[in-house]
């Protein structure tokens, strides 16, 4: 299919903006008689609150109001009703918050914070998820099994509130007769967002009982939901506006410190208020992702088939796991791997721990199962005497063979083996680069698969908007948050309305009140999703063109010719403009009606998941790639250099290649700094998180990038996508991790069953050490 | 305490009474109304507040506005002359480098400096540059790549 907008590399619609300092994020607005909140936070992992003196902090100059937990409703969720938005009677992690205070400035409100007295009963308190398993552990929810839930909530007791199963076969009995059997524990550690752009919010309760609030979400709508329910406003009475985004990674889906906002808003009715993040609580007050420990056993035949496969993942989810519960969905659909595996045993366990609460973060529990079974992969292939690449290609699923989950895959779901032949040439089809004096180099690969993760009913709507000069305007209900989604979306519109790209405007703030509703943007589902409806919303727009166009020329719709901007019939032609303002009989009557377009998108047919075995068809589409990862490692330094990085990834038509290759470029080189750097450290005596500063918590630099980086498109058009395209933002994140730890492998022998690989690290276990 | 200081940004003169603890993040931020640099950490650690203090960047939010009294200051919105886009602007754009937004303020003006004093970059020296400067989308290649393209 030939196309004139749709994969042509458009510049970004907001790159002017943005880069003259013009775009208006939401710390950037300003407001009439703004209050500041601040929020002071739990100093204890685990401890009653026996009492809050906040008599002094009040009396102090500036200081409006001072909320509490008992100021506030709660506890509140979607899928466990287990949060508070200001902790009631005990704190289950450091940072939790404890009091809010509202005043003239920020400075008067933080002053007043440290001037709250709060008494504490102290206990013990325990963040290793296996720990958090064990029975002889402190209690976390007392209360866990009255919670309200929604039914997919499985309760074993203790800490743990949720266990998914995934079944097929006989895994126990078939691995005891394989020939080879390889199995380890891996562990990936908490990953912290950092995106550039702290959370920020400010939300104004009216008099009339309507509520307003801009906020850094990246799900303005599941914002609007939530907080309708908490605080009791009528929903329509809610509107949310989600300005552009510094960054979201996740970590600003769901809610995030919305609730609270909304909470203290309601105490100071007629006022905005703002909490604005410092870069501290970003590490302490807001969520973080991964955090599990897998156990994984997998059993081959002599010739590398792989027979059964049998996988325990515990997720410590932190103080609420409201988000982290559908994490774990995302584990447990991924949690077989992009092969074909005939008997399987997964399970997946999560649990409460006094940590900050695990929320979405870009992979979505992918990149955890992937640890495992693709460092094993290559421990078998090692056994078995072949390639990393041959082993894989023995066992990568394709059209007809059913996944994990017993979905059958068709050829539009992509092909896995074409990725994984183009790395295993581009790896290992040249020469292995001589090394430096000093140094080691090694190569590595992982395949990967990918699922968007989502509710059944997510919806997307897209709304076009014809104005006076004959250009259009489209608005959605999905963010941008600097993935260039309103771009890709754009250059669908263009296509689909046989428009000049600069023709198609749009609206790029979202708005509950304007725009189409959106489930949230998250899932790397947006360009799939928003594009679907964008595709409808434009069928629709000319559907209604070609109705009033037909009243014009005195014929009917379907005789109504549409190109390039124009309807037509019989030699005479009307532009798109002259509809935008009305026609009209020459006696001045009226002859057009406006119109708009609209579309709305559901997928069809997916299935709740099914905790009891996991075989369902619970995923809309899936997405399969391949990693690979050449480095060196300096031997007296420990330190790696990856000398290339590389991504075969089939996602469909891709929308706009340069966008495309910065997305999963970008999610490869966070995934690196997992791989390397970055690893939350939590003090053992009191449970905070020590490196909460950008120094001490390193993400990639300049200086971290690979030397060279090269992403692959298959493009196999999806059935079910715009053109044929789908998601890209997240599954650089999913195989990069263990491509990395194969090629350390490869180069140095060393074997790493968790992260990071730091230099530190590599150091102490090449002089045969233990690694901290 | 108060105290009054006159810093020119973008070729303004701003005069304001001043709490000596106030940076120059928020003085030019919330006097002078300019919320094109952005606040990513106030611990110097993130680069987003760079801005150029006589032609020199520096972490807006580590200096106080008292010692950027009688200052010249180049912020992301004075790059732009005569509405028109400065050609490493245009190259940022041209790259792709400028994804959420939030760190370029911070890295185009570093890259102007950087541009200043050596017009042919090395890439070591481009690395310098921008060390220290934090872009959680990773468009770090693409931003080398958009000043290495204005090379004389």
């Amino acid at each position: 299919m030939a196309f004139h907008t749709v994969g042509s590399n458009k510049r970004k619609i907001d790159g002017a903006e943005k880069a003259t300092g013009a775009t208006v994020y939401t710390a950037d607005m300003r407001f009439p008689n703004l209050l500041h909140i601040k929020v002071l936070r739990s100093p204890h992992a685990h401890a009653r609150i026996l009492s809050i003196d906040a008599g002094a902090a009040l009396a102090m100059s500036g200081v409006v109001k001072i909320v509490t937990g008992a100021d506030v409703p709660g506890p509140f969720g979607v899928a466990i009703h287990d949060q508070h938005p200001i902790a009631r009677d005990k704190v289950r992690y450091v940072g939790e918050p404890v009091a809010a205070v509202v005043a003239r400035t920020e400075r008067e409100a933080e002053k007043a914070a440290r001037a709250i007295v709060v008494d504490y009963e102290i206990l013990p308190f325990v963040q290793d998820p296996l720990a958090a398993m064990d029975p002889s552990s402190p209690v976390i929810h007392e209360n866990m099994m009255d919670y309200k839930t929604l039914p997919f909530v499985r309760r074993v007791g203790h800490n743990t509130y949720q266990h998914f199963k995934v079944r097929k076969g006989n895994a126990e009995q078939v691995m005891q007769q394989a020939d080879c059997v390889v199995e380890g524990d891996y562990y990936f550690p908490p990953a912290v967002h950092v995106q550039m752009e702290p959370h920020c919010a400010v939300a104004k309760y009216g008099h009339d009982g309507s509520m307003i609030m801009y906020a850094t979400t990246q799900a303005p709508f599941v914002v609007q939901t939530t907080i309708s329910e908490l605080l009791e406003i009528p929903y329509g009475r809610i509107q949310v506006i989600a300005p552009f985004l510094g960054g979201g990674f996740g970590g600003k889906s769901d809610i995030t410190i919305e609730a609270l906002v909304a909470c203290v808003a309601k105490h100071v009715p007629g006022k905005f208020v703002r909490l604005l993040l410092s870069r501290e609580e970003m590490f302490s007050g807001a969520t973080h992702g991964r955090n599990i420990k897998a156990h994984y056993k997998l059993g081959f035949d002599r010739a590398g088939k792989l027979l059964a496969m049998i996988g325990q993942c515990v997720q410590a989810s932190g103080g609420n796991a409201d988000y982290a519960i559908n994490v774990l969905t995302g584990t447990a659909l991924s949690g077989s791997g992009p092969y074909i595996v005939p008997d399987l045993q997964l399970d997946v366990y999560g649990v409460y721990t006094n940590t900050q609460p695990i929320g979405a973060f870009r992979g979505y529990g992918h990149p955890e199962a992937h640890l495992s079974i693709e460092r094993l992969m290559d421990e078998a292939a090692r056994k078995l005497n072949m390639t990393p690449a041959e082993l894989r290609m023995k066992n990568l699923l394709q059209a007809g063979e059913a996944n994990g989950i017993g979905q059958v895959m068709h050829a539009s779901n992509g092909n896995v083996r074409e990725c994984a032949r183009i790395i295993t040439d581009k790896l290992w089809g040249q020469p292995l680069p001589k090394a430096k004096s000093h140094c080691l180099v090694g190569r590595g690969m992982a395949a990967y698969m990918k699922t968007p993760c989502m509710p059944s009913n997510a919806q997307s709507g897209a709304l076009i908007k014809l104005n006076a000069d004959g250009s259009l305007t489209l608005s959605v209900g999905a963010v941008d948050m600097g993935q260039g989604l309103h771009t890709a979306l754009s250059q669908i519109a263009a296509e689909a309305l046989d428009l000049p790209f600069e023709r198609v405007l749009f609206k790029t703030s979202v708005d509950t009140f304007s725009s189409p509703y959106d489930w949230q943007t998250v899932a790397s589902r947006s360009t799939w999703g928003s594009g679907n409806a964008v595709l409808l919303a434009a069928a629709d727009f000319k559907r209604n063109l070609k109705t009033e166009a037909a009243k014009v020329f005195a014929t009917t719709p379907d005789q109504v010719a549409y190109a390039k901007g124009a309807v037509s019939f019989n030699g005479q032609e009307i532009p798109l403009a002259d509809f935008a303002t009305g026609l009209r009989n020459l006696d001045g009557t009226a002859i057009t009606r406006p119109f708009f377009g609209q579309g709305n998108f559901v997928a069809q047919g997916v299935q709740n998941p099914d905790l009891d075995t996991g075989q369902t068809n619970a995923a809309a589409d899936w997405t399969f790639g391949c990693v690979g990862v050449e480095l060196e490692v300096d031997t007296r330094t420990g330190e790696t250099t990856v000398l290339r990085l590389m991504n075969a990834i089939d996602a469909g038509t891709i929308i706009n290649p340069v966008l495309a290759t910065e997305q999963v470029a970008g999610a490869m080189l966070m995934a690196l700094g997992s791989a390397t750097s970055e690893t939350i450290i939590f003090d053992e005596k009191t449970g905070r998180v020590r490196n909460d500063t950008l120094v001490d918590y390193k993400i990639p630099g300049i200086e971290d990038i690979a030397c060279q980086t090269e992403v692959f498109f298959v493009q196999t058009p999806e059935e079910s996508g715009p053109y044929g395209a789908k998601g890209i933002g997240e599954h650089g994140c999913v195989g990069t991790v263990p491509a990395f730890l194969n090629a350390l492998r490869d180069a140095t022998g060393l074997d790493f069953h968790d992260l990071p690989a730091s230099p530190d690290r590599i150091i102490t276990t090449l002089k045969g050490g233990e690694p901290k | 305490m108060d105290k009054q200081v006159t810093i020119t940004i973008n070729g303004l003169a701003y005069q304001a009474t001043v709490d000596t603890t106030m940076t120059l993040l928020q003085f030019i931020r919330d006097e002078a109304g300019l919320t094109g640099t952005k606040s990513g950490c106030e611990n110097g650690e993130c680069g987003a507040c760079t801005v150029l203090l006589n032609g020199k960047p520096v972490r807006s939010c580590i200096i106080l506005a008292l010692e950027a009294d009688g200052a010249e200051i180049l912020t992301v919105e004075g790059i732009a002359t005569d509405g028109a886009l400065h050609p490493l602007q245009q190259a940022f754009i041209d790259h792709s480098a400028v994804q959420c937004g939030f760190c370029i303020p911070g890295m185009l003006v570093a890259s102007k400096a950087l541009l200043g004093r050596y017009p042919n970059p090395s890439e070591t020296q481009v690395m310098e540059a921008l060390g220290g400067h934090l872009c959680r989308c990773g468009g770090y290649k693409a931003m080398s790549e958009a000043i290495q393209s204005l090379k004389q």
